[in-house]
């Protein structure tokens, strides 16, 4: 007993150590953004202040609509990329993995310039535009997120088994190739949601107003309140990974029973 | 039961440079467990998946009760398969898995979930039907994906090296278990294997295959016995190479004569190919007694003792004997060995 303790003792010291480094400046954050000057107390004058402005409910709702439509279009083209890649595609990952590293190597001001010169006026009209770019600049962490996920599962074994039990294509993708890649493609679905709502670099350099570029030009007049700002984007995106994480975890907890 | 013969006529596969099936004629009987044995890459489970539909011949034909399913997708052949590695649907309960090849039959609700409960009571498992995949042990989840396979009465059930996976104990329990609900249930088989000793315990015929063709097919001891050709005797037990030599119609080996069966020979100079449990190895008797080998090692193995003789530089020797008779054959011990009479096959030297 005494043993496991002294075993456990280190971990839990390095977990404790990880937990103030990770919690110590969002607590600190969090008192800061509470803080009222001029009443001497503390409260939600500065979350408030900008919740009260017209243009946050705007922005927020640019932000998450480019955000989901972005979602959108990576995940209608690279599921099909993905599971096909799993299933007889393996010769050609090394060339999807070269492609999908493209927007780590090519600076965001050269995709936006090239964006804004490649892409036909009539696509450019409104912000929509951000969305296929926030597609492009995900791709890597979401199709490595999604391919990782399928490498996991014998797909191709499942798809086979599937089909000489009987199924034909169209039950073999709605029983068991979809509930099978599901973890996966949300996994990689919050990647591409989390990427597009934090973006700036981009939008900015496009002259394009969303929820980020809205908080920077908030934050530069009341600074508590750009705090408050900064407490509330993270609450809102952390929501989003627990919202996501309960969905995918799996039905029953991970209990390999005796062996025979 | 609706299992059925199935046949293989000429069916050729090539992939690239490399013939993978070179014009396969095989025929196995209703109710027949046929093993398919081989090294890595003689055409094995590319033979089983052409059965199975996952893949299509060059040429040939593939028939189930004498009906051609070549063209016939997988999903509409009506086999049963286990594969190698662990191929549950890691979404649904182990009586969702089994009751899967009947939902896609459509069979009612109610009756699939009865026929799969009772298929898991076949396969030792019946309490363990809420369990998900990630539940189950190795050998727990070959036993659904059997149950599974013959759940709704496949014509054919094709197993894919489904024991490599798991450990010696469990492998042995389950060899014995898929033998006994394959009679029980009569359902034709094809198991494919490159484990020699799982093939001949389990099988009624056993098919060696090489280089993309079956080299014999036959029963297992007179695959053993009576060995076609030099691979098959090598890949079937354990065999001595044993230099020989021609002369009228017998042949001597280690001074004895005896008879022999040619494969391919030419000249007088021969290899007979002698099974460890032919070689008579005696303690020399009296003055006169002569050594002609010498004990290099000795395995105790409980029934049986291996005994390693070195008879020149260039010749060892591995002798099988009973484990009671070894006594005395210790390291360094010179021996006499000789030739129990019967029939060897000789090769070319």
């Amino acid at each position: 007993m005494r043993l496991i303790r002294t075993r456990k003792l280190p971990l839990a010291l390095a977990m404790l150590l990880a937990g103030v480094y990770v919690l110590l400046p969002i607590v600190a954050a969090t008192e800061f953004s509470l803080r009222q000057p001029a009443k001497g107390d503390h409260g939600f004058d500065n979350y408030a202040w900008f919740m009260s402005d017209p243009d946050f409910g705007k922005y927020l709702g640019i932000s998450f609509g480019l955000a989901a439509y972005s979602a959108i279009i990576l995940l209608v083209v690279l599921v099909p990329t993905v599971v096909w890649l799993n299933l007889n595609g393996a010769k050609f990952r090394p060339f999807v993995e070269f492609i999908s590293l493209m927007p780590l190597v090519i600076p965001v001001v050269a995709l936006a310039i090239g964006a804004q010169t490649a892409l036909p006026e009539f696509a450019q009209t409104d912000e929509t535009v951000l969305a296929y770019m926030f597609a492009v600049l995900a791709l890597p962490y979401a199709y490595r997120t999604m391919d990782t996920g399928l490498r996991s599962v014998p797909l191709r074994t499942l798809v086979e088994a599937a089909r000489g039990l009987g199924a034909g294509w169209i039950r073999t993708i709605l029983l068991v190739i979809i509930p099978v890649v599901r973890g996966s493609v949300l996994n990689a679905l919050f990647m591409t949601l989390a990427l597009s709502l934090g973006e700036f670099t981009l939008t900015s350099l496009l002259h394009w107003d969303t929820f980020t570029t809205w908080v920077t030009t908030m934050s530069q007049s009341n600074i508590l309140g750009a705090i408050a700002l900064s407490m509330f984007s993270l609450g809102a995106v952390f929501a989003l990974l627990l919202g996501v994480g309960l969905f995918v975890r799996h039905p029953k907890s991970n209990v390999v029973s005796e062996e025979e | 039961m609706t299992s059925s013969t199935l046949s293989l006529k000429g069916v050729t596969r090539r992939f690239k440079e490399t013939l993978a099936l070179d014009s396969i004629d095989l025929h196995v009987n209703q109710g027949e467990l046929v093993a398919l044995l081989g090294p890595s890459g003689c055409g094995k489970t590319t033979a089983l998946r052409i059965i199975a539909g996952l893949d299509r011949p060059d040429s040939g034909h593939v028939s189930v009760g004498g009906v051609d399913i070549s063209s016939l997708a997988p999903n509409k052949r009506n086999m049963g398969m286990v594969f190698q590695s662990y191929s549950l649907f890691p979404n649904m309960t182990a009586v969702e898995n089994v009751a899967f090849g009947l939902e896609m039959r459509f069979v009612k609700r109610r009756e699939r979930q009865l026929r799969a409960q009772e298929l898991l009571a076949m396969v030792g498992l019946p309490n363990h039907a809420k369990r998900y995949p990630h539940q189950l042990s190795g050998g727990q989840q070959q036993r659904v994906a059997l149950a599974r396979a013959l759940a709704f009465e496949p014509d054919v059930l094709l197993l894919d090296e489904p024991l490599s996976a798991l450990d010696a104990q469990v492998r042995s329990n389950l060899r014995d278990e898929i033998r006994r609900l394959q009679l029980e249930t009569g359902t034709t088989t094809i198991f494919v294997t490159h484990d020699q000793e799982e093939a001949m315990a389990m099988s009624d015929r056993v098919a060696v295959m090489n280089h993309g063709k079956i080299a014999q097919i036959a029963a297992p001891a007179e695959l053993y016995h009576f060995p076609a050709d030099a691979f098959v005797a090598g890949f079937v037990g354990q065999m001595n190479r044993i230099p020989a030599q021609i002369t009228g119609d017998k042949m001597r080996i280690l001074n004895s004569l005896v008879d022999y069966r040619p494969a391919n020979i030419l000249g007088t100079e021969v290899v007979a190919l002698v099974r460890p449990e032919n070689l008579l190895v005696e303690l020399p008797k009296g003055a006169r007694g002569v050594a002609n080998a010498i004990v290099e090692s000795k395995t105790f193995l409980g029934a049986i003792t291996k005994v390693s003789l070195r008879v020149s530089d260039s010749l060892s020797l591995l002798a099988a004997m009973p484990g009671l008779q070894s006594t005395g054959f210790e390291t360094g011990t010179p021996v006499s060995v000789k030739i129990q009479d019967g029939t060897y096959l000789a090769v070319e030297a």
